[in-house]
């Protein structure tokens, strides 16, 4: 009997130190999932949208694996699961080597702060890293660089170039312009704005566009400093647009009803006739459209206005990982000339550091987008923000409902304008 | 001999059974204290502390997330929410799946065709309910919206999960369109131990088909009534895939539930103490409830009541 109670007492404490662990983490320990192959990194991505572009990256690491001789193993995990897989992960010291992830404050920010990020900046100025300095500022926290920011991004309107010509209408340079398509686009039978918002993220750049262009960068930045309020009168009337829009049946009918994904079929359907949404859709756009498309910034009252600019993901490396002159050579590889051009032309994603575009194969589309995006960087072009990725989860949540909120008739602007301000 | 008179069992027959006890016992013990008791003390743990999902070292904050749980509205919102669920979402499976296993009980040809047809929803992944119904609903393009039209009722066409009077129900509707085939296979199954000869002197007796039911088929079934009432109410408390999929909480959190917004404070803001403060209160709501019907059941079962 006491044997039989021993084996009891020592079944259950084993149950019990493991579901401990397998609950809180456990305490940390080297990175890289315990693999000592000082030459096998562990790489964690969300799952692109398109799985031509999973392709591309698995063909981009194998050609980094034969120049270097460091394998690189891929882990693909929902996009939407990304941030809590990987805060667990790093917790428990079983996370990977090397990550995708966003720059923002409430991202990497956030792990930056707990220290679960390994520090670059001496890499930096080693090896001389030819990032734009404003992307630099976005993956420094606390005085220190911590990743590398993948690509830059814009939030505009892509437009069937084709229906606008058939119609009649030219590129709006105005919102009174804009106004006027839209009403001859509706009128034609066509949805003028494939605007979605059932997952509440595209109101936010949907305000990022209206306000970035009304008020312009400088006013763009007070208001992210706080030195702007969020409830002043430029807010409001950006919101007010949007709530205008939506009234005259220029936006989805019920656009908290439309996913992503659906309102993007409008478009390449020929349903909807303008799409708000980000270059990174570029490369998607040009996959499933048999029509001409333009993109254009969302037109001020008193002129064509500005994008939305900002950093897309970023590139970050574990602090407990052991295989730091690997990732530092992944890094390296990822910043060479030939790997940026590499880039633009099959992911047609934006490089953050200069690269020499004279001779790269590029659609009409996205060398447009690659020079809009180039004045971002050389600071020849006035851009705005793209809200959501400079400010805290709090803030983007009180965003993303109270749009949500104008778009169902749930509130006034100047009730989502006073939201905004009490959680900034 | 009476059994008070039997001597007691010999010391090694005793051990035998002491041993054979301990060991049947303890894969429930394993299971208990692996998969309820742990993760309720963790729980516990995480809703007296600040913890961002990152800070190995949260603050010790007491009560305070207690004291936010009830003075927070989004929080009352959600619950009024869980309660709708509750009575819309327990009262229909129950009522409809009642109903047509009773239209099936005399069915003799392809009854199992029936049950196989009823069942399935039943069965399928509650992701893969969610993105089908989500496209049914669509506003542009849905099914819903294209067969209104069709039938000249186009004003009733709308965005069915993007209006905020009307999205819970929509969701609803799917959830109840899901979960009703299960009440129907089992109350089928407890039809099936019916006293038919009951039933036919009550017809001869000149009762209807409704008193048939009430004071003969459900006396006989209502352990197992109770037992999908059990289940279907709790699940009304713990709802939280089929939102989660087909609305997220929204639009502008007029379909969150207390599953949803535990989610959404855990893993969205990264307030994870609160969010698990969230998960504790639908506990503390759904075991109650749980314990009090599984006990009724019991006692029904005992006095020889039912199927």
């Amino acid at each position: 009997m006491t044997k039989l109670l021993r084996l009891t007492t020592i079944g259950l404490t084993a149950v019990l130190a493991l579901s401990v662990v397998g609950c809180t983490g456990g305490a940390p320990s080297d990175g890289g999932g315990n693999d000592t192959d000082p030459d096998t990194l562990r790489f964690m991505i969300g799952q692109p949208e398109d799985p031509a572009d999973l392709a591309l990256t698995e063909q981009d690491i194998a050609t980094f694996a034969e120049e270097s001789g460091i394998t690189i193993e891929l882990d693909v995990i929902p996009s939407e699961n990304v941030r809590t897989v990987l805060q667990t992960q790093l917790r428990s010291g079983d996370g990977p080597d090397i990550f995708g992830y966003d720059t923002g404050p409430g991202f990497a920010g956030a792990l930056a702060e707990a220290g679960l990020l390994y520090p670059l900046t001496e890499h930096f100025s080693e090896r001389e890293w030819p990032i734009y300095d404003f992307a630099q500022e976005r993956v420094t926290f606390g005085g220190e660089i911590v990743g590398i920011p993948n690509d830059i991004e814009t939030v505009g309107l892509f437009y069937n170039a084709t229906m606008f010509d058939e119609l009649g209408i030219a590129q709006p340079q105005s919102v009174a312009d804009l106004t006027a398509a839209a009403q001859t686009i509706a009128d034609s039978g066509v949805i003028p704005f494939a605007v979605s918002d059932q997952e509440g993220w595209q109101g936010g750049h949907l305000l990022s566009m209206v306000l970035s262009s009304e008020v312009g960068s400088d006013a763009m930045e007070a208001l992210i400093a706080g030195d702007t309020r969020w409830d002043s009168p430029e807010v409001v009337s950006a919101l007010t647009l949007l709530a205008d829009f939506n009234e005259a049946g220029y936006f989805t009918p019920s656009p908290a009803a439309v996913t992503y994904d659906n309102a993007n079929a409008l478009f390449y359907s020929g349903q909807a006739a303008i799409n708000p949404t980000g270059s990174w859709l570029a490369q998607d756009i040009e996959r499933n459209v048999e029509f001409e498309v333009g993109y254009m910034p969302f037109p001020a009252s008193d002129g064509p206005g500005i994008f939305s600019g900002g950093l897309g993901s970023g590139l970050f490396v574990n602090a407990t990982t052991t295989k730091t002159d690997a990732a530092v050579e992944f890094i390296d590889y990822l910043l060479t000339q030939e790997h940026g051009r590499w880039s633009v032309e099959n992911t047609q994603s934006i490089p953050a550091f200069p690269i020499d575009t004279e001779g790269i194969e590029a659609t009409p589309l996205f060398s447009q987008i690659l020079d809009d995006a180039a004045k971002i960087a050389d600071g020849s072009g006035d851009f705005g923000y793209n809200i959501d990725v400079l400010m805290s989860n709090t803030f983007n949540e009180a965003m993303g409902n109270g749009i949500q909120g104008i778009l169902t008739g749930q509130a006034t602007p100047e009730e989502v304008a006073v939201t905004l301000q009490e959680n900034y | 001999m009476s059994i008070a008179n039997r001597s007691p069992a010999p010391a090694v027959t005793r051990r035998a059974q002491a041993r054979l006890g301990v060991a049947l016992v303890l894969p429930v013990m394993i299971m208990v204290v692996a998969f309820f008791l742990i993760p309720l003390v963790n729980a516990l743990y995480y809703s007296v502390v600040d913890f961002n999902g990152i800070n190995p070292n949260p603050d010790f904050v007491g009560l305070a997330n207690f004291e936010r749980l009830f003075t927070d509205p989004k929080m009352a919102h959600a619950l009024g929410n869980n309660i709708t669920w509750i009575i819309v979402g327990t009262i229909s499976p129950m009522v409809i799946g009642l109903l047509v296993a009773m239209l099936l009980w005399s069915v003799q040809r392809a009854s199992v065709v029936y049950r196989v047809l009823f069942f399935l929803p039943y069965v399928l992944p509650g992701v893969a309910i969610g993105i089908v119904w989500g496209w049914i609903y669509d506003p542009v393009n849905g099914l819903l919206n294209q067969l209104l039209r069709a039938m000249g009722l186009g004003d009733l066409a709308r965005g069915w999960l993007g209006e905020p009077d009307v999205a819970i129900y929509a969701v609803l509707v799917t959830a109840i369109w899901a979960g009703t085939g299960f009440a129907i296979v089992i109350f089928l199954s407890a039809l099936r131990n019916v006293d038919i000869e009951l039933v036919e002197a009550a017809r001869i007796d000149g009762a209807n088909s409704l008193q048939r039911l009430w004071f003969i088929v459900l006396p006989q079934i209502m352990p197992v009534f109770l037992m999908v009432l059990t289940l279907t109410l709790v699940g009304g408390f713990s709802v939280f895939d089929i939102i989660f999929i087909m609305t997220g909480g929204g639009p502008a959190d007029a379909t969150e539930v207390l599953g949803t917004y535990a989610y959404s404070n855990a893993f969205q803001l990264s307030d994870i103490g609160y969010g698990t403060t969230l998960a504790l209160l639908i506990t503390v709501l759904s075991v109650p409830v749980a314990v009090l019907l599984n006990r009724l059941q019991r006692k029904l079962s005992l006095q020889g009541t039912g199927a």
